[in-house]
């Protein structure tokens, strides 16, 4: 979820997705820096990202990851959801005794 | 195929993506580094950061590489070979598994395919699972194996569930095909039998309208093998076949393939001769195929109806209350089952055995290459992988094992072939074909999965930390330990069901051994001779002569001590008819068969129950039989004499009670025809006359001389029975060239009747000679493995002053402990299991004490061999050595 959110903008290489990440997140979410890779691989997988080979700002090779048009629709699909769920708990949660 | 592509695709690209992976994660670490020391870090201090934040790069890259497909079909290959490479580098590690796992894959698959062969196979015919066997039944509930001809005609017209129905009356006869006449099994079959079986001659014809009629022109269908082994395949035309005195034309040859009754070599119509009217004579076997709409339940239900009704008509005309209809398959092979089923699990509890004592050895293997495992996974290897690759190992031994257990189980089934020729029904289904392999495949497999699970579950749950320790010096057990303590009481256990198993088969054996038949087996030669039957009495009488001329003549052969003759001889394969007789009160008090029946009918207490044999008194000498009260036939006892009779001592005792039977009548015309009574002149001894096992039933000796039988045996007692055999054949021959004759020594026809019992019991004994021999080398290889492990202790111990023989204590101690509570536990199953053998146990009970303290002795006598000669090499240790150990 959170990477293909990171990838909604522009394509990005890794590193760029986990700084986005934690930005974000006002650094709560630091992950380990190197699970972002496997689900990169299982995302690209499943078709919903994927990679070419650019050269960066300063010159080097760097892979970069897109989005698909699957990807958006399953990140919205899943946001959507997410919504619902969050809101759902929240709503319990707060709910005023 | 677009997976498959996908597949090789990505294999191709495999390398590519490996090195941009690479790549991907140094620019990571670069960027990361960077911003690092963009943030005041030293360069150093900067990259250690950035690696930590990432993570274990080799288990992202791990981890990362799972995710391509198909990353764990090629890393499952690479690990098969890095598995058989380990095992190349290790051979004596890998003979010695894979030789244990074809053992038993070998066992399993070669008991496997004569079960398939035997049990589950279905028989060779259309439509098998409609063909039943139709039984009467008696008042008492009990299946009668023949059905009298006006039941069957009954049923046949009655029961609409069947398509067809036959009658059939399967034996050997006296064949020739040109040259001399021997017996050859075949069969009288009614017009419908081809039909029945649904299978027609594979050349030639079935029999014609005309052949089926009394008069009609004599015809037979022979089987395939009789045809190409005694006419070498000629054509048909003009061949005939003399069965019985009769010459038949043959007009058909069945399909290889057909062999029903088994061992049949000729089928002929039983229309050839006249109908049977009497309701209680049992001849015939009764074959039918139900009707393709209904279910064999649907069938026996109306046969059941049928037959009820045909019991309230007839009343005590007929012995049948009801009928049973029984799956032909399931009949044919209903005597082998137990000992198939027994013999296969046996077989399994072998491979089983073998599993625990190869999974014992990789762990032992494991513990050795803890190191390399605990390395990788510091690397960042998850335990996945490790599993795996275990995983992998195991099956690339369990396929070496496999593949070399198919060749056992090959040489295994031809091994059982022989062993076991006449007893088994259905032999030459028995084969290893894609069936069978396929169960040596999947007994692999699963072996493989077995294997590998424990090993890998007991490697991977070692924390890291300790593997790495662990590996520089061991103490005392750890969990490994008793990982490998419960897998060798495991294999202690099982090998204790199976020796328990053969134990009382053993004892079994010996009983049946040891049982008192009645009679001789040693020295004795028999002969067994069969004329044509005839109604004609003068020929009658000839042949009677011809008998006692025979008999003469062979006692005065040099060495023959005593020669006599038995229509029916005790371990033969002929017929044991027995029927009812009345006493009476005088010798010709009785005439006709009206009066027969109807004094039967009325006068129950006068009527007895025994066998009907026919006999010289020289029988009875031959066979040691011993005369307890009264007198032998003799010299007056001639053809014209008033007739005679001997009875056995448990009919004198159950008919005659406290009372001498010598000199009462009895009528037993019933057997033959002839009304006229006998006197009872003597009493002697019981014999056993199906099987060693089958108590002595009541019997009753007519003398051959007045009573003719055309079925006889001959028995020739002597101190040099060598050679005799074919003296006696010729002296026979100069009588009657024609007859058949048969000759054996009494000891061989005894090991017939033990063949069955011979073969179950050398099984199941080698099954579980092979696993004493797994448990006690799993044992050995335990204890050898743990003193190396402690020599450190020992050492230590031996340094302060401990004495060799603590030493020797300790470790033959964990040995025979471990032996203890697997006798335990195997005692305590085997009470359990070998309940399921009782069928097969004779004189002894299914927890014969003897037979499992003998087996609880054998077991614990090889667990203190096998922990005692690592104790020795743990006594000679020197402690200056055993501190340097590491």
């Amino acid at each position: 979820m959170l990477v293909l959110k990171a990838l909604q903008l522009e394509p990005m290489h890794g590193w760029g997705i986990t700084e986005r990440i934690e930005q974000w997140s006002e650094q709560v979410l630091q992950l380990g820096q190197g699970t972002l890779y496997p689900a990169l691989y299982r995302l690209e997988r499943q078709g919903l990202i994927r990679s070419e080979w650019k050269v960066t700002a300063n010159n080097r090779r760097a892979r970069y990851y897109a989005l698909t048009r699957d990807g958006r629709k399953y990140f919205a699909d899943e946001l959507a959801q997410w919504r619902r769920m969050s809101r759902a708990i929240n709503l319990v949660l707060e709910a005023a005794l | 195929m677009k997976q498959l592509w996908r597949r090789l695709q990505s294999m191709a690209g495999r390398r590519r993506i490996e090195s941009g992976l690479s790549e991907e994660i140094q620019f990571h670490l670069d960027q990361q580094t960077q911003k690092n020391i963009r943030a005041g870090m030293t360069p150093d201090e900067a990259r250690r950061q950035a690696f930590v934040r990432f993570g274990g790069v080799e288990r992202v890259k791990e981890q990362t590489r799972d995710e391509f497909r198909p990353a764990l079909f090629e890393d499952f290959l690479r690990d098969v070979q890095y598995g058989a490479r380990l095992l190349r580098r290790t051979p004596a590690f890998a003979a010695v598994a894979i030789l244990t796992l074809a053992l038993g894959i070998g066992a399993a698959t070669a008991v496997f395919s004569v079960v398939d062969g035997v049990l589950l196979r279905p028989l060779p015919y259309p439509d098998p699972d409609r063909l039943v066997r139709l039984f009467q039944v008696d008042a008492s509930g009990r299946r009668n194996n023949t059905v009298s001809e006006p039941n069957f005609l009954d049923w046949q017209r009655n029961a609409r569930s069947f398509a067809f129905m036959a009658e059939l009356s399967p034996g050997p006869a006296p064949v020739s095909t040109g040259g001399e006449a021997s017996m050859v099994s075949g069969s009288s079959v009614s017009r419908d039998f081809f039909d029945v079986m649904g299978v027609s001659p594979a050349i030639g014809r079935r029999f014609l309208d005309d052949e089926l009629r009394v008069g009609g022109a004599p015809a037979a269908i022979i089987s395939h093998r009789f045809w190409t082994t005694r006419y070498n395949s000629a054509p048909l035309s003009g061949l005939t076949i003399r069965i019985g005195g009769r010459l038949h034309q043959i007009v058909g040859v069945m399909p290889p393939a057909f062999d029903y009754p088994p061992a049949s070599e000729y089928w002929y119509p039983r229309e050839l001769s006249p109908p049977q009217t009497s309701r209680t004579a049992h001849n015939w076997m009764v074959l039918a195929r139900v009707a393709s709409h209904l279910a064999v339940e649907e069938a026996q239900r109306e046969l059941s109806a049928v037959s009820r009704a045909m019991k309230a008509q007839h009343g005590d005309g007929t012995w049948m209350s009801d009928a049973a209809a029984l799956p032909l398959r399931e009949q044919l092979t209903a005597a082998a089952r137990p000992v198939l089923l027994l013999l296969f699990g046996a077989a399994v509890l072998l491979l089983v055995i073998a599993c625990l004592n190869v999974s014992n050895l990789q762990l032992a293997r494991a513990s050795t290459r803890h190191r390399e495992l605990a390395v990788r996974l510091a690397v960042g290897a998850d335990r996945g992988r490790i599993t795996r690759q275990l995983l992998a190992e195991a099956l690339v031994l369990a396929t070496a094992a496999g593949a070399v257990g198919s060749l056992i189980a090959y040489g295994g089934v031809r091994a059982l072939l022989l062993l076991q020729p006449a007893n088994l029904p259905r032999i030459t289904d028995v084969r290893v074909d894609g069936g069978v392999l396929l169960f040596a495949l999947a007994a692999a497999v699963l072996t493989a999965a077995l294997l590998g699970l424990v090993t890998a579950l007991r490697t991977s749950s070692t924390q890291l930390r300790d593997s790495l320790n662990e590996g520089q010096r061991t103490v005392a057990g750890g969990r490994g330990e008793r990982v490998r303590q419960g897998l060798v009481v495991a294999q202690v256990a099982l090998t204790i069901v199976l020796l328990a198993g053969a134990g009382l088969l053993a004892r079994s054996f010996m009983a049946v051994m040891d049982v008192n038949l009645g009679y001789r087996t040693a020295g004795s030669t028999l002969i067994d001779a069969t004329w044509n039957s005839t109604p004609d009495p003068g020929l009658q009488r000839r042949r009677v002569d011809t008998q006692r001329d025979i008999l003469a003549d062979l006692q005065r052969l040099p060495g023959v001590q005593s020669v006599g003759l038995v229509s029916s001889f005790p371990l033969g394969a002929g017929f044991f008819p027995n029927g009812r007789f009345l006493e009476m009160t005088r010798q010709d008090e009785l005439s006709s068969r009206e009066d027969l029946a109807r004094l039967g009918d009325q006068a129950k207490e006068r009527a007895g129950f025994a066998g009907y044999r026919i006999a010289s008194a020289g029988y009875f000498a031959a066979m040691g039989i011993p005369l307890l009260r009264g007198r032998l036939f003799d010299e007056r006892d001639g053809p014209d004499a008033a007739h005679v009779a001997v009875i056995s001592e448990s009919l004198a005792n159950s008919k005659w009670p406290q009372q001498d039977p010598i000199g009462r009548f009895v009528q037993f015309g019933n057997m033959d025809g002839d009304l006229r009574g006998f006197r009872i002149i003597g009493v002697v001894g019981d014999v056993r006359e199906l099987s060693p096992e089958t108590l002595p039933g009541p019997l009753f000796y007519a003398h051959y001389r007045q009573r003719t039988a055309s079925r006889i045996s001959m028995v020739m007692r002597s101190q040099t029975p060598s050679g005799l055999a074919e003296t006696a054949r010729q002296v026979i021959r100069r009588y009657d060239p024609d007859v058949p004759l048969q000759v054996r020594t009494v000891e061989d026809a005894l090991e017939r009747t033990l063949a069955g019992r011979r073969f179950s019991l050398l099984l199941v004994a080698a099954f579980s000679a092979c696993a004493l021999v797994l448990a006690t080398l799993g044992i050995y290889g335990l204890m050898a493995y743990l003193v190396a492990q402690r020599t450190r202790e020992i050492g230590i111990r031996l340094a302060l002053g401990a004495d060799a023989r603590d030493v020797l204590r300790i470790v033959v101690g964990r040995g025979v402990l471990l032996a203890v509570i697997g006798v335990g536990v195997g005692i305590a199953a085997s009470a359990g299991l070998t309940r399921l053998l009782e069928g097969m146990l004779f004189g002894v009970s299914a927890t014969d004490p003897v037979a499992f303290a003998a087996v609880m002795t054998i077991t614990l006598v090889a667990v203190l061999a096998a922990s005692y000669l690592p104790a020795r090499r743990a006594m000679g240790v020197a402690p200056v050595v055993a501190m340097r150990a590491d």
